[in-house]
């Protein structure tokens, strides 16, 4: 398929689906799969990011899983002329932390399940693992899923969505985000807020 | 400061129930008077400026801010989904918090929902177990009522004239002000009274120019009137000048107390005198009679650590709890002598419940701002404030009463175009170029203070104290709804004239409950057949007993209420410590 072609996602994810047990026999993966399978109880290699907490957990991740956020993440919000992007800003960790910590079993699942399907779809559209591919081949595969944002029954589209809103959150948060990027001004001492200079007054 | 130990063995001139704006007021007053006060508040005293952390980094905290994600905060969509206590389906939350605590900040200022259940119609309640209670956390904005407000009544028809005017409370507006500070500029107008105003903060250019494009339309756009001192008040040394040191807006409060809050601004200051006491986790569960007289004798509580059950005994009680909290006290402390409750012969405690309906607003984008450099616009407490323009020399024909914006424009800690469609590169230079060109506003409008609107108690649900629980019988009403329709219309046409590009329209009309600005459940009037209160917050059944929060309201009007129950209470309190002087209570 050719990459200018219109992609109906309904249409096709059937046919990715149907070929989603072969490509999880002929993962490209080495180390442990980007799969649905539950990670292994890997010893704590880092340490949360800054928290204060000490979880008794191990990372949310698998270390494949990992990279593929960072891609994935680095795709959403990339390194430009501007700035760094989401891979300097270690938006993984903070997306980690945050599956780690989180009560909540559907997030976690999405993620999980939703890591497994775009994969898939890149292998599908691309013949490629997503972290094998190009960038321009990257864009294409989440082009699609931004495309379709709105098919919120799908859980590929809802995983997409859950991404984009950590890595936003993440990224503007850290001090790459905050400084680098936007130049934030404020949280410092200011004598006199500097307004407008016309105060559009009547009098 | 000293905190003296709390004795109960002693008769108090006077208990205070809650250490909000109302109670912190009610301190002041009363021990300024030379009143024996204690003052008893159901949450802790938190270290608050370890809690507020005003100047810290996202990326210094370890969840970037937020709620930390083994708890989770109420959203829209589950206060409309589902039904009060809200749940179902969050087991698994370590706690359940209101939908305002979803910040770091906020966590332990808020009430479990959990340990706090109420039942009934949908509601947003936002509580704040703490001593200073939620004015650890307001918003700020600081505004007046008019008699556009104390007699609607008598404009329009509907409801009940307060027992006041404009007049009778003005001096104490006054008085509230040059205690307090407030940030603002005079406008004459005759529907939003000026304050006595420090140091203004001033308004940046795409503010400006919604200003100037109002003023075409006689409509009045006015700096943010802010409860926060910007030249500081040389009366109070717990309470430093604002120094403008940005994300105001963060939710969390003020860890300098630039910000008015109730422990710095009344309660501290009041304890100096030597004349309160404080005690922290006492939660009141009913007000105590005297079988003889059929006055009110003290009060009953619960230490919420230990669950030991305690009696005070006051000669004046005091009710500060809330609207919603000093209506159920009411509720709960049933006698022989008053079987529906105390202060309920006339039946309207609970009732006539009403608040600010909110959710309709717009944002927009200044295009000559779009790609300049970054600007600081949050080192302020408050953009904007868009006044009443509804119901004031003309009559809309589809509803009655009216509505004021709050809003604001510029750079932000956490950019405002985040949630824009799309992603990579170019997401990521949209983001940035437009951080300081957008502006937005929302709308607060008069819910009618109905007879039907009420809250009663659960005969079946209880607080984790085992204290009967709030049962919510509440909705806007047609004519709040018909006036949200006129919020988002104008709010559109407003935003077009000023030549801003529109990006997003919110019509949707958030949760009963969102403003947080629940008022009127134990009304002020001279009838005691159809008020619980005289015009001094004195309850007319009951002559030693005062309830000098927000359920005093006998319209909610459109402006916020903090300032004028700060108001109201001082007034109420100069009264009985006046009478309290000639032996009449």
């Amino acid at each position: 398929m050719s990459s200018d072609d219109p992609i109906d996602l309904r249409q096709d994810r059937r046919e990715w689906l149907k070929t989603s047990a072969a490509a999880l026999g002929a993962s490209l993966l080495s180390g442990p799969a980007v799969t649905g399978e539950q990670p292994q109880a890997a010893p704590a290699t880092k340490p949360a990011a800054s928290s204060g907490q000490s979880k008794p957990t191990g990372p949310f991740f698998t270390p494949a899983q990992h990279t593929l956020v960072e891609e994935l993440s680095e795709t959403i919000i990339p390194a430009d002329g501007h700035s760094g992007g989401a891979k300097a800003a270690k938006v993984a960790d903070y997306i980690d932390q945050f599956l780690r910590e989180t009560y909540d079993d559907n997030q976690k699942a999405l993620w999980r399940e939703g890591l497994r399907l775009v994969d898939l779809m890149s292998r599908h559209y691309r013949q490629k693992s997503f972290v094998d591919s190009g960038p321009e081949e990257r864009i294409a595969v989440l082009q699609v899923l931004s495309d379709n944002d709105h098919m919120t029954d799908l859980p590929e589209v809802r995983f997409f969505i859950e991404l984009k809103r950590l890595t936003a959150r993440g990224y503007y948060t850290s001090k790459i985000g905050i400084h680098d990027e936007l130049n934030y001004k404020g949280n410092r001492i200011l004598e006199e807020y500097v307004g407008c200079d016309d105060q559009g007054s009547t009098s | 400061m000293t905190e003296p130990e709390t004795d109960l063995t002693k008769t108090y001139d006077a208990v205070i129930i809650g250490s909000g704006a109302a109670g912190g007021m009610a301190a002041h007053v009363l021990t300024s008077h030379g009143l024996q006060v204690l003052l008893l508040e159901a949450g802790k005293k938190l270290p608050i400026e370890q809690e507020l952390r005003s100047m810290e980094w996202p990326y210094d905290n370890a969840h970037r801010g937020s709620l930390p994600p083994e708890s989770h905060s109420l959203t829209f969509n589950e206060y409309t989904i589902r039904k009060p206590p809200y749940g179902a389906g969050l087991e698994n939350a370590q706690h359940l918090r209101s939908y305002v605590g979803n910040s770091d900040y906020l966590k332990n200022i808020v009430v479990d929902e959990r340990e706090n259940p109420y039942t009934g119609t949908n509601y947003a309640w936002v509580r704040a177990r703490c001593l200073g209670g939620k004015t650890n956390i307001w918003g700020r904005l600081a505004l007046r009522l008019s008699d556009y407000d104390f007699k609607a009544k008598s404009r329009d028809g509907f409801g009940e004239d307060w027992p006041i005017s404009y007049s009778d409370i003005e001096p104490y507006y006054d008085k509230v002000d040059l205690y307090l500070g407030i940030m603002g500029v005079k406008e004459n107008l005759p529907h939003l009274p000026d304050s006595i105003f420090q140091r203004p903060q001033k308004l940046n250019c795409a503010e400006v120019t919604l200003k100037q494009s109002l003023q075409k339309m006689g409509r009045v756009l006015t700096q943010y009137r802010a409860g926060v001192t910007s030249e500081g008040l040389k009366h109070n040394k717990y309470r430093s000048r604002c120094y403008g040191r940005g994300a105001c807006e963060r939710k969390g409060g003020c860890d300098i107390h630039a910000a008015f809050d109730s422990p710095t601004g009344l309660i501290y200051p009041a304890m100096d005198s030597a004349n309160l006491s404080l005690r922290t986790n006492a939660v009141v569960r009913e007000v105590t009679i005297d079988p003889q007289t059929g006055k009110a004798s003290g009060v009953r509580f619960i230490d919420s650590q230990t669950m030991k059950d305690y009696t005070v005994r006051a000669k004046i009680v005091v009710l500060a709890a809330s609207t919603l909290e000093s209506a159920r006290l009411l509720l709960l402390s049933k006698s022989r002598l008053h079987p529906n409750g105390l202060a309920n012969s006339s039946g309207h405690v609970g009732h006539n419940f009403c608040e600010h309906i909110m959710g309709p607003g717009v944002t927009g984008r200044a295009k000559d701002l779009v790609g300049k450099p970054a600007t600081l616009d949050d080192g302020r407490p408050g953009g904007f404030y868009l006044a009443r323009f509804r119901n004031l020399s003309e009559k809309h024909p589809k509803f009655i009463r009216g509505y004021g914006f709050e809003g604001g424009s510029g750079c932000r800690m956490f950019p405002s175009g985040a949630d824009v469609h799309g992603f990579g590169a170019s997401f990521k230079e949209e983001v940035r170029k437009n951080q300081g060109a957008y502006i937005s506003m929302g709308a607060f409008g008069e819910v009618l203070a109905r007879y039907e609107n009420f809250v009663d108690l659960d005969p079946v649900v209880k607080d984790k104290w085992g204290i009967p629980a709030l049962r919510f019988h509440y909705n806007f009403g047609d004519n709040g709804h018909r006036m949200a329709e006129d919020m988002k219309e104008t709010a559109q046409e407003m935003f077009e004239a000023a030549g801003f590009e529109m990006v997003h329209v919110r019509n949707r009309v958030l949760t009963e409950g969102w403003s947080i600005h629940e008022l009127g459940t134990a009304r002020m009037g001279n009838d005691p057949k159809t008020s619980v209160l005289n015009q001094f917050q004195q309850s007319h059944d009951v002559k030693n007993l005062f309830v000098v929060d927000g359920s005093a309201f006998v319209n909610a009007s459109c402006q916020n209420p903090t300032w004028t129950i700060m108001a109201l209470c001082w007034r109420s309190c100069d009264f009985l410590a006046d009478e309290f002087r000639k032996g009449n209570l």
